[in-house]
């Protein structure tokens, strides 16, 4: 970002859409007092409306899985009685259990999250800061990968798992898809970007230092760019923990199946069985809502400057 | 290694070991995801094209005479399930992108406005958005059952004559009627999605100067034809990265249609998109040509489609 803020004068905001009037300033044309009042309340009116709209689908599953398997079905915010039916089976009645769930999509989550750090941070420092012939040109290959949809890759890679072994009943299942998730170019872009906006004299103070490249990578740059970091650690762990196209096609043994997959398979079976299906869904939402309300930025931020990912 | 003057001024003569230590680092830093996207990505693109090309299953080339050039493709242009999800994935694609442009554009206006709880509101907007498909679309299965929350609260808001009317029983199936099936993942979707599309947009509302607003205020616009004749317009890049971005993921729809019509996309086809008759093709049918001719097929469809947006959206005028 080079270019300089265009002058501004001290701006008031000014009324952009049909909602709200112009009630911040009087240098703004005069709107008759009643009529700005009534399109502001309209407008709350619309907000709240649709933040309801927003949460109330969620409120509406916590209250479900606690309710026994009859009430379910009623119209009754407070389930009546309040029961543990419904994670009790999710927990011990189906197969593969909620804990199993919750573990491998831990695992293969936390995983593929530390992959694309550990990765991203690498790539997007040499990829900003380091020359080196074809830098360029392979950069543009990087970010032509989000171009191609994944469907498209569903044979091929199916292909060169089943010839690595790592598809099917064996403990390296989760391996093919960490493999495939392993990296993403969303990281590399991510970190490749915030590196660019660190200024050069620090690592030119480090080489007069005798510092060697990868110390200067480690010790100087990495602890620099905590918040791009961070930002992609939430967005990976967010797209990995909610993923289900991957894991559908990979992990083919119930023992593997993460939170997503199970739903999958549970709603196929337990159809009318609302209490715990919802326990799952409960379960498979709250990680991501509690990172969401302590994280919030990142999420906001991270979706703001990749926009691709699906 | 050191030795550099510390006067600014003078320019560090790299020494040519200096530079190949640089650019040493430089492969050895970028050589494992290089390796990854070389094999997961690029080559998998050739690898789809060249097995497109034969009859080919899980584990190979398989029958007696495994080659068969273009006839992949010439079956799945002949088949009437792959253009029913063609004709499927485009209704959607084509009713679910401006409703959700529209909504997340309504909302981005409003949460941009000087509110109370501005942050409060984006935030809540975007909620939906954070959590999987799979969980959303087990809860919207449910809300949209038979016995669902949508069913009880029309009972409950007396609209039980007019949902009659319509020819909607009390206890309609939303998702298990071929009428309302596709209509009811456009929905869904509209609601997960808007939040997104909303900071999208946000992020292009934020860039229009506020000079701009001054000078339509001065002119004594109204609210609403300054959003139309102002801001709507300078919006134009934001549309073309939201409507491609769009664009580009209603033609993939998979997740929400396989979680509510399963393999099959029921009931009766209507459920099923591109995407989930390459995944049937491969997975149920062991049949992994013709499934990499369909992501082909995906892929030229895409483009098509991006390259068009282009020409509708022209140059990004330059304000």
């Amino acid at each position: 970002m080079t270019a300089p803020a265009p002058v501004t004068r001290p701006a008031t905001p000014v009324a952009v859409g049909p909602a709200t009037g112009g009630k911040t300033s009087a240098a703004s044309e005069p709107v008759g007092d009643t009529g700005a009042r009534g399109r502001r309340i309209l407008a709350y009116a619309v907000l709240i409306a649709y933040a309801l709209i927003m949460f109330v689908p969620f409120a509406w599953t916590v209250v479900t899985s606690f309710k026994t398997v009859p009430d379910s079905v009623r119209l009754t915010f407070i389930p009546d009685p309040i029961s543990f039916q419904g994670w009790d089976e999710a927990l011990n009645g189906l197969s593969p259990g909620l804990i199993q769930l919750f573990f491998n999509s831990a695992i293969v989550a936390g995983v593929v999250t530390l992959t694309n750090v550990i990765f991203g941070s690498m790539a997007g420092y040499a990829f900003a800061r380091l020359r080196f012939p074809g830098r360029e040109f392979l950069f543009i290959l990087v970010l032509a990968t989000l171009m191609i949809p994944d469907q498209l890759r569903l044979v091929p890679v199916y292909q060169i798992l089943v010839l690595l072994g790592l598809v099917n009943s064996n403990p390296t299942n989760y391996l093919g898809v960490v493999i495939v998730l392993a990296i993403s170019a969303t990281s590399i872009f991510l970190i490749r970007q915030y590196f660019l906006t660190i200024p050069r004299d620090l690592e030119e103070a480090a080489k007069i230092d005798g510092a060697g490249f990868f110390t200067t990578f480690w010790r100087v740059m990495l602890p620099l760019a905590t918040p791009a970091l961070a930002a992609v650690a939430i967005l990976q762990f967010q797209g990995t923990w909610n993923g289900f196209f991957w894991p559908l096609v990979i992990l083919q043994t119930p023992g593997h199946w993460t939170l997503p997959l199970g739903l999958f398979q549970f709603i196929g079976f337990h159809k009318t069985d609302w209490p715990p299906l919802m326990a799952v869904v409960v379960m498979a939402t709250l990680p991501i809502v509690i990172l969401y309300v302590f994280f919030q930025r990142y999420f906001v931020e991270g979706i703001a400057a990749s926009g691709v990912k699906g | 290694m050191a030795g550099g003057t510390a006067t600014a001024a003078s320019p560090r003569r790299s020494l040519g070991q200096d530079r190949r230590q640089e650019a040493l680092a430089g492969y050895g830093l970028i050589a494992i995801p290089m390796i990854l996207f070389l094999v997961f990505q690029i080559g998998s693109i050739f690898f789809a094209i060249y097995i497109s090309l034969w009859k080919w299953g899980p584990l190979g080339p398989t029958g007696l005479n495994p080659f068969r050039g273009l006839r992949n493709y010439e079956t799945i242009l002949g088949d009437p399930i792959f253009w029913k999800a063609v004709t499927n994935t485009l209704y959607y694609t084509v009713i679910w992108v401006p409703l959700t442009m529209a909504l997340g554009l309504f909302l981005a206006v409003i949460v941009n406005q000087k509110i109370r709880g501005q942050t409060f509101f984006r935030a809540a907007f975007y909620f939906p958005a954070i959590a999987s498909s799979a969980a959303i679309t087990t809860l919207f299965i449910f809300i949209m059952g038979p016995d669902g929350l949508f069913n009880g609260l029309r009972q409950a808001a007396g609209l039980n004559p007019l949902f009659q009317l319509l020819g909607f029983g009390p206890t309609y199936n939303w998702l298990g009627e071929s009428r309302t099936a596709m209509n009811s993942i456009i929905i869904l979707n509209a609601w997960t999605t808007s939040g997104t599309f909303m900071l999208f947009y946000l992020a292009s509302l934020q860039s229009i100067s506020h000079e701009v607003y001054e000078a339509a205020a001065i002119d004594g616009a109204s609210a609403w034809q300054t959003f139309w004749k102002v801001t709507f317009p300078l919006l134009r890049p934001g549309h073309y990265f939201v409507a491609t971005v769009a664009v580009i993921g209603g033609l993939q729809l998979f997740d929400q249609a396989i979680f509510a019509g399963g393999q099959g996309g029921e009931p009766n086809n209507s459920l099923t998109t591109i995407v989930l008759f390459l995944f049937r093709s491969a997975i149920s049918d062991f049949n992994f040509g013709y499934a990499a001719a369909v992501g082909i097929i995906l892929l030229v469809v895409i483009m098509a489609a991006t390259l068009i947006q282009r020409r509708l959206f022209g140059q990004a005028p330059s304000w």
